[in-house]
């Protein structure tokens, strides 16, 4: 089957994943009867501006025109106006998109840079002494709430040693951000030749991202060991043992034939980790979207947080895709699927 | 039988001694250390959750207005907060929401998880196909979010935390029961049991059930560890339960401001009893899958 | 002095179950064979009489728990069971090349099976990757791999499961072994197939002058292609001896009962005089581990079982070998 083949058929796929996607987020604030109307007009409204509000609305339809002209106004890119922000939440999501992508790319990087290493290493001594505190620490990296992390964190580099930055947002407040060009301030500053701007956003971002790092690694050294001795335990490497190849080899093999779970399994894993994130951006003042969504729930601005949902659903679909295709590409065997 | 001694050098390794719960517990912490001190610290929580009233030196929501934010001291072991509470007995009290949300949203999820993964799995067919595709849906959202969204959205109470977890954790058993219901349906001894007449809640609930529950209770610790995880998180971000209520996650919010004016108790004790509940749940849950997942059990 | 001399072999399974207590399954007790050099050894039983364990012990490929608590393993004058590692790792794949059952899943399959094929050679040879190439080639051809330069391309994925054991073979032939060790070769296969791969074998066999070790559930093979047979149970070789002096003059009542229960000499069935549960390994009964479920049996099968020379190369492990009660009523 030719790749763009793979790739058209591969997509379809997604739609109707897409569908139940738009209908979980849509029936999110439908499930409660919470009436979003109550927050809109204010306490002092009358009955007739209720009314006319929920007219506006659409919430006199029945339930499932309403989910159809939802579905057609997500498609059009239209997913309302933020009761907070009074602008278009799509405008709002998408502004704080790449800071939070910046912040995710670092700390899941330096999380699976961490993780995979130290998860081959344990598997390849199940219950050496390696294996067993990297198992007792994982579990602990399992159990940290992320927000504590983060505060603890804060406590210890920026009131005790004075080390970091205080945490608000990803630069220094007296520095003036470089010139967008990719949205990241650290590379921007970096393009920009601003050595003064990409340190103090490096300095910034630090902190969260060592917290993403260490809450992401967790997982991924656990199923890496899993992974890795599931394979360690296949025909395949019995058979190489058994032809006399050395150790190194056997390890080689080892890595490339846990390459593709390994890749799959950090995808998904990215679903979670976004939510994770998000408490960071919240901690840290990050500004990205997770503090934006957040926000939106803490404060009940539902049209913000049925967009913020909606976005996240669409990441992990389009990492779910990202994913496929890799391994489309670095597998010999998908071309019989 | 012990009377038959033989005379090989292994008799006592095969012959059965009867059951002994010493025996047991010493085996356990022999193969599994982790699962042994795992259950120490879940023991050590439950104690103070079902001894509370004994073991806290205040009230935990009682306000000195003259002891404002004091350091750890004789008086108050963990220091207070900034309304003036005993933060040592705040911690103590939190131990009654861990396990008070966690173990019925834990018993919620299997309720409706375990009848849905069995029916699913025994009918197969449309059925089991739309409900496998809800589950994948679900799985696109990041728990954490969609519990914060749907606690939000339903009004916040505790009866609301507990139910919006259960369900929301309710797939991951469904699942489990139905694969094992799956590798099960076609076996010797439901057949049978369909042939003699059996009607079919009979199959799954008599038959079926035991045999496919093993697996989905080898998840409880761990769903537990994430129940209790959750539910603090909820409560950090004032979701579901509000501050002065001696939660976890709700006294971790009234302590965030403090962390950067140098007050670390209030925020500090309550995120390591949070974090030694979850890692003991954890460390069970991860000793109790080892044991009943015999691939993982032969790493040993 | 023999090609490989196994002496008192004994395995193990040593484990620890939840309640603390030490569990020991007796996997091996006690194998002792010999193989000369060129000559053709079956291992028949049914499954979990430790064919595969004697094969995989005598080549130090055990894993935990299962460990060689005793006896001895001499190949080529070597002390395999003293050897280091990396030693035993130069003679694998090398002086003792294995081929197994389910060859598809055996193979590497991020690997196309040419670069397999040289991996296998350049390992053992340290030579330059172009003579394993080539080697890889002559191999292929030698195995019957119809187009082998196009052939060693293929991932193992695509490989048919006859075509996939030929790649086995020619990767077992690689490093031109002494000894060749078969475990299931033909299982998986069509009848048709079988019978090419074994004949592939036995021709092999005589052509590279190699010893071979054939496991298999079926007596119909070792009778075609083997020169000499034993028979094992419960982690024992009950009966041993040149195929046609034990085919002919059956002394053990397993043996018997193999035989009589394969209808033409093809296929061990059931075993139809036999039947029942193989032994518990870690409980086996005092004696001979048989008596269970022998019709023969007597007190005296409480008691180790002697064993007894029918011939200088013939014997079997039973209180009445060469006597009249096994023998005489086996009906």
């Amino acid at each position: 089957m030719s790749f763009s083949r793979f790739l058209l058929r591969r997509t379809l796929m997604v739609i109707p994943l897409l569908l139940g996607v738009v209908f979980i987020t849509f029936m999110l604030i439908r499930v409660g009867g919470l009436d979003p109307v109550g927050q809109l007009a204010g306490p002092t409204a009358t009955q007739d501006e209720f009314d006319m509000i929920r007219e506006e609305l659409g919430l006199d339809k029945p339930l499932w025109q309403q989910f159809l002209i939802y579905t057609g106004n997500v498609l059009q890119g239209d997913l309302g106006e933020s009761w907070l922000s009074n602008r278009p939440v799509l405008d709002d999501m998408l502004e704080r998109a790449v800071i939070s992508l910046e912040l995710l790319v670092w700390g899941i990087g330096l999380g699976a840079l961490i993780g995979i290493p130290v998860g081959l290493r344990a598997a390849f001594r199940p219950n050496g002494k390696f294996d067993q505190t990297t198992r007792v620490l994982s579990l602990l990296g399992f159990s940290i709430p992320t927000y504590w992390l983060g505060l603890v964190m804060i406590f210890v580099f920026f009131y005790l040693l004075d080390w970091a930055p205080p945490a608000i947002g990803r630069i220094s407040l007296m520095i003036f951000p470089p010139e967008t060009v990719t949205g990241s301030y650290l590379i921007d500053g970096l393009i920009a030749a601003d050595w003064e701007a990409a340190w103090s956003a490096t300095t910034h971002l630090i902190l969260p991202v060592v917290c993403l790092a260490i809450i992401s690694a967790a997982p991924i050294i656990k199923q890496t060991r899993a992974i890795a001795l599931e394979v360690l335990s296949s025909e395949t490497v019995r058979y190489a043992r058994a032809c006399g190849l050395p150790e190194r080899t056997v390890r080689k093999l080892v890595f490339r034939n846990s390459a593709v779970p390994i890749i799959t399994f950090v995808g998904t894993e990215l679903t979670g980790l976004v939510g994770t994130m998000s408490l960071i951006e919240y901690v840290f003042a990050w500004g990205g979207l997770g503090q934006y969504g957040l926000n939106a729930i803490v404060r009940g601005d539902f049209t913000a947080v049925q967009g913020y949902v909606l976005a996240l659903a669409l990441f992990s679909v389009v990492v779910f895709l990202i994913v496929d295709i890799i391994v489309h590409l670095i597998e010999p065997r998908s071309e019989l699927n | 039988m012990a009377e038959t001694v033989s005379s090989d050098f292994e008799g006592d390794a095969t012959s059965k001694p009867a059951f002994s719960l010493k025996n047991r517990l010493i085996g356990i912490a022999r193969v599994s250390p982790t699962m042994a001190a795992g259950i120490l610290i879940i023991l050590a929580f439950g104690v103070m959750a079902l001894f509370a009233e004994f073991l806290m030196p205040h009230d935990p929501v009682s306000a000195y207005h003259d002891r404002i934010l004091q350091p750890p001291s004789a008086e108050h072991w963990f220091g207070t907060d900034g309304n003036g509470m005993d933060v040592f007995s705040r911690v103590i009290y939190g131990a009654k929401f861990g396990f008070g949300i966690a173990i019925p949203a834990v018993l919620l999820s299997i309720i409706i998880g375990v009848p849905v993964g069995l029916i699913a799995g025994y009918r197969g067919g449309l059925l089991d196909e739309v409900l496998m595709r809800f589950f994948d849906g679900l799985r696109v959202f990041p728990s954490i979010i969609l519990a914060l969204a749907v606690v939000a959205a339903t009004g916040q109470s505790l009866l609301n935390v507990v139910l919006v977890l259960g369900f929301l954790d309710s797939p991951v058993f469904a699942r489990v029961v139905r694969s094992e219901v799956l590798a099960l349906r076609s076996s010797v001894f439901v057949e049978s049991a369909k042939a003699a007449g059996n009607p079919t809640w009979r199959i799954l609930f008599v038959h079926l059930l035991p045999n496919a529950v093993q697996g989905a209770m080898a998840q409880t610790a761990v769903r537990a560890a994430w129940a209790v995880r959750i539910s603090a998180t909820l409560a950090f971000l004032g979701v579901g339960i509000q501050a002065p209520t001696p939660e976890w996650g709700a006294m971790i919010r009234q302590g965030a401001e403090f962390m950067v004016t140098g007050q670390w108790w209030v925020a500090l004790y309550p995120g390591i009893a949070l974090i030694l509940l979850v890692f003991g749940l954890n460390l069970f849950g991860d000793g109790l899958q080892d044991l009943t997942d015999p691939r993982r059990r032969a790493a040993k | 002095m023999s090609l490989l001399e196994v002496e008192n072999l004994r395995t193990h399974f040593i484990s620890r179950d939840i309640d603390n207590q030490i569990r020991v399954a007796q996997a091996l007790n006690d194998v002792s064979f010999t193989l000369e050099a060129g000559k053709v050894l079956g291992f028949v039983g049914e499954t979990g009489a430790g064919k595969s364990l004697t094969a995989q012990s005598i080549c130090g490929l055990l894993r935990p728990p299962a460990r060689i608590v005793g006896g001895s393993v001499f190949f080529d004058g070597q002390d395999l069971r003293e050897m280091p590692e990396d030693d035993l790792n130069a003679i694998r794949g090398d002086q003792i090349a294995m081929v197994v059952q389910n060859p598809r899943t055996s193979l590497d399959p991020l690997t196309r099976i040419g670069d397999q094929l040289a991996r296998i050679h350049q390992t053992h040879s340290g030579g330059p990757i172009s003579t394993s190439r080539e080697r890889a080639l002559e191999m292929m051809e030698a195995v019957g791999i119809p187009d082998p330069t196009n052939r060693a391309k293929s991932w193992p994925h695509e490989l048919s499961g006859g075509m996939a054991q030929r790649v086995l073979i020619a990767m077992a032939l690689m490093n031109n072994p002494k000894l060749l060790i078969a475990d299931e070769p033909t299982t998986g296969l069509d009848v048709t197939v079988q019978a090419q791969i074994l004949d592939l074998l036995k021709g092999l066999t005589e052509r590279f002058g190699m010893a071979m070790i054939v496991i298999t559930h079926d007596l119909g093979i070792v009778a075609h292609y083997s020169d000499e047979i034993a028979v094992m149970f419960a982690g024992t070789i009950v009966e041993a001896g040149p195929v046609v002096d034990v085919f002919n003059n059956p002394q053990h009542p397993y043996t018997q009962s193999l035989i009589a229960s394969t209808p033409e000499k093809l296929q061990i069935g059931g075993s139809a005089k036999l039947g029942g549960q193989p032994p518990d390994l870690y409980n086996l009964p005092s004696g001979c581990p048989l008596r269970t479920r022998c019709s023969f049996a007597q007190e005296i099968c409480a008691t180790p079982p002697p064993r007894r020379q029918i011939n200088d190369t013939h014997y079997s492990v039973c209180h009445f070998s060469g006597k009249s009660p096994a023998n005489g009523s086996a009906s």
